[in-house]
């Protein structure tokens, strides 16, 4: 998919701003904090509807100012989509084709993005939290099912948690009926999540490990494994097999749940785990291939969602094109030279392949100004 | 300039209403002031009345102006079966199909532990009790396809199975009359996970 124009309002520091893009490669070029970044951001919300940088909402509204909009032309094999998503104080409403959609799991998935930025050294090196945040957003873009199970699962874990919690400050025997039942509810949407995960992580592992090899030039082995907090997903598990697990694993930590007054189990505490020939990166990786693995598993997302969703994503390059050195630049724009668009940050264009630029189309950027450079 | 107090009152009375704010208070308030008298004393009479005279039924728990209401005391109706629904709201609802003869019972509310809500807090155990002595074959538990009241649902037929009573449960999907293209995807796939053999 292309996208051919975005148009914003009121968004960061961009009082309003048209720009006509590039089908192949776009460089937003400028000193720091003049806006580079904020349109690349506009791009990921205007597909994501959430941003990858906050989860505040409000923040993306230019300052002073009451509510905020990004428009976009999206050119995709089945025709033009034009998108729309309004931001204000009192919430956001998010448009396909000029018809508003009440839920954002039917706007979600029409525009695919897949972006790394600096950030993302965090998906390795980070926390837990920040590895399910990218499984969830990335099987939310492909599957709509996935985002209402999630939110419904985080309902009744909400609903668990207080039960329990009430339980852990006067036992009585009158909640554990209920407490069976909750913990029923949990592990249907549970076990559909994990089912749904495990499967995306065998895709992912199947696109990832390739790119990681190929980057690395045939040094480095790369293994992702999937941490369930309850029970040991294997390969082609079925649903049933999950949900059985999850009934031993709550069984044995009944009295423990109540004990701590929270639930102990379950997709909101599982993880991921990256090896490199066979160490895990995350405490024994260099920097360096703590970065290779950050990227593959964003190489083979775009695959990913070529493969799931039909068409290419779009790609966004936060300031990590001079980072990387000459031989993974080379890998990465040769292999989505002409078939990704991308969408590139950089303060300067010294340390960019200088075959590419000749393609692309650049934007200087200056206190949320964005102009054409001339020749 | 203020208003004078009974205008003041009358708009702090109107925002105590649900989906009213002070715009749409105000200019109700001074609606009245415009209104003939008989209709300004009916409506206080409404207001007044539809606390004072109304009350619950002490079998079904619905609203009702007499006890037993019309529903638990109409003798054409199946004693057989009862429906579950959260409010009296969802009575009406259930009624204005006119293809169910059955009884009902309402729990005005579901269980919510959030909320602190637990089975005790809405009204359970009437049910258990009318189960008990009425020749009660079947219930139908019709509360909202929520967390909350598909917890309640669960809780119940539960507690009703021992007794050796039926208990069945609404069925949720596609609107009946609906295109499949007008569908959204998480109905849809909700939909095609309750399918069934024909």
């Amino acid at each position: 998919m292309i996208l051919e124009s975005i148009k914003l309002s009121h968004f960061r520091n961009y009082e309003s701003a048209t720009i006509t893009f590039n089908p192949s490669v776009n460089v937003f070029l400028g000193e720091n904090a003049q806006g580079k970044t904020n349109l690349l951001e506009a791009i990921y919300v205007l597909a994501m509807a959430n941003s990858h940088r906050t989860s505040n909402d409000k923040e993306l509204i230019k300052w002073d100012e009451d509510y905020g909009k990004i428009e976009g032309r999206l050119k995709k094999s089945s025709g033009t989509v034009p998108l729309e998503l309004i931001l204000s104080k009192k919430g956001k409403k998010v448009k396909v084709n000029h018809l508003e959609q009440r839920k954002l799991s039917q706007y979600v998935g029409v525009c695919n993005v897949v972006m790394f930025a600096p950030e993302d050294l965090n998906l390795v090196k980070g926390s837990p939290s920040g590895r399910r945040r990218f499984i969830n957003m990335e099987i939310g873009q492909i599957q709509p099912v996935y985002i209402h199970d999630l939110s419904q699962y985080q309902k009744v874990l909400h609903q668990r948690n207080a039960l329990l919690k009430d339980m852990s400050r006067n036992r009585n025997k009158a909640s554990d009926p209920m407490l069976a039942i909750m913990t029923e509810q949990l592990i249907d949407l549970a076990a559909e999540l994990t089912f749904r995960r495990f499967h995306f992580i065998t895709l992912l592992r199947k696109w990832a490990i390739p790119v990681h090899a190929s980057i690395s030039r045939g040094l480095e082995d790369l293994e992702i494994i999937y941490k369930s907090s309850a029970v040991d997903v294997l390969e082609d598990m079925e649903l049933s097999k999950i949900k059985e697990g999850y009934e031993e694993a709550f069984g044995r930590v009944r009295e423990r749940e109540i004990d701590r007054g929270m639930t102990l189990l379950g997709p909101h505490r599982d993880d991921l785990q990256f090896l490199v020939n066979g160490r895990d990166v995350q405490t024994f990786g260099s920097q360096g291939q703590q970065r290779t693995t950050a990227l593959s598993l964003k190489l083979a997302e775009i695959e990913l969602i070529k493969n799931e969703v039909g068409e290419y994503p779009l790609l966004l390059l936060d300031d990590v094109l001079s980072e990387l050195d000459d031989f993974r630049q080379t890998h990465l724009l040769k292999t989505f030279k002409e078939k990704v668009q991308t969408f590139v940050t950089t303060t300067n264009t010294d340390g960019i392949d200088h075959n590419m630029l000749k393609h692309a189309a650049s934007f200087f950027v200056a206190s949320g100004k964005i102009s054409e450079p001339k020749e | 300039m203020h208003y004078p107090e009974p205008i003041a009152k009358l708009i702090d009375s109107f925002m105590k209403l649900p989906g009213i704010g002070p715009k749409t208070a105000v200019r109700l308030a001074f609606f009245v002031v415009e209104m003939n008298e008989d209709d300004v004393m009916e409506f206080g009479r409404s207001l007044v009345n539809v606390k004072r005279k109304l009350m619950y039924c002490s079998v079904c728990q619905n609203i009702s102006d007499r006890d037993p209401c019309y529903i638990c005391d109409d003798s054409s109706r199946d004693r057989s079966v009862i429906c579950v629904v959260q409010e009296p709201k969802d009575v009406i609802a259930i009624e204005k199909m006119k293809d169910y003869r059955g009884l009902y019972h309402v729990l005005h509310g579901a269980i919510s532990p959030v909320d602190g809500i637990g089975p005790e807090d809405i009204k359970v155990t009437e049910l258990i009790k009318r189960l008990e002595d009425e020749g009660i074959k079947e219930i139908i538990l019709a509360t909202n396809p929520t967390i909350e009241g598909e917890a309640t649902a669960m809780y119940i037929s539960r507690l009703v199975k021992p007794i050796g009573i039926k208990a069945s449960r609404i069925a949720h999907g596609l609107p009946v009359g609906g295109d499949l293209e007008y569908a959204d995807e998480v109905t849809l796939s909700k939909a095609l996970e309750g399918r069934r053999e024909l």
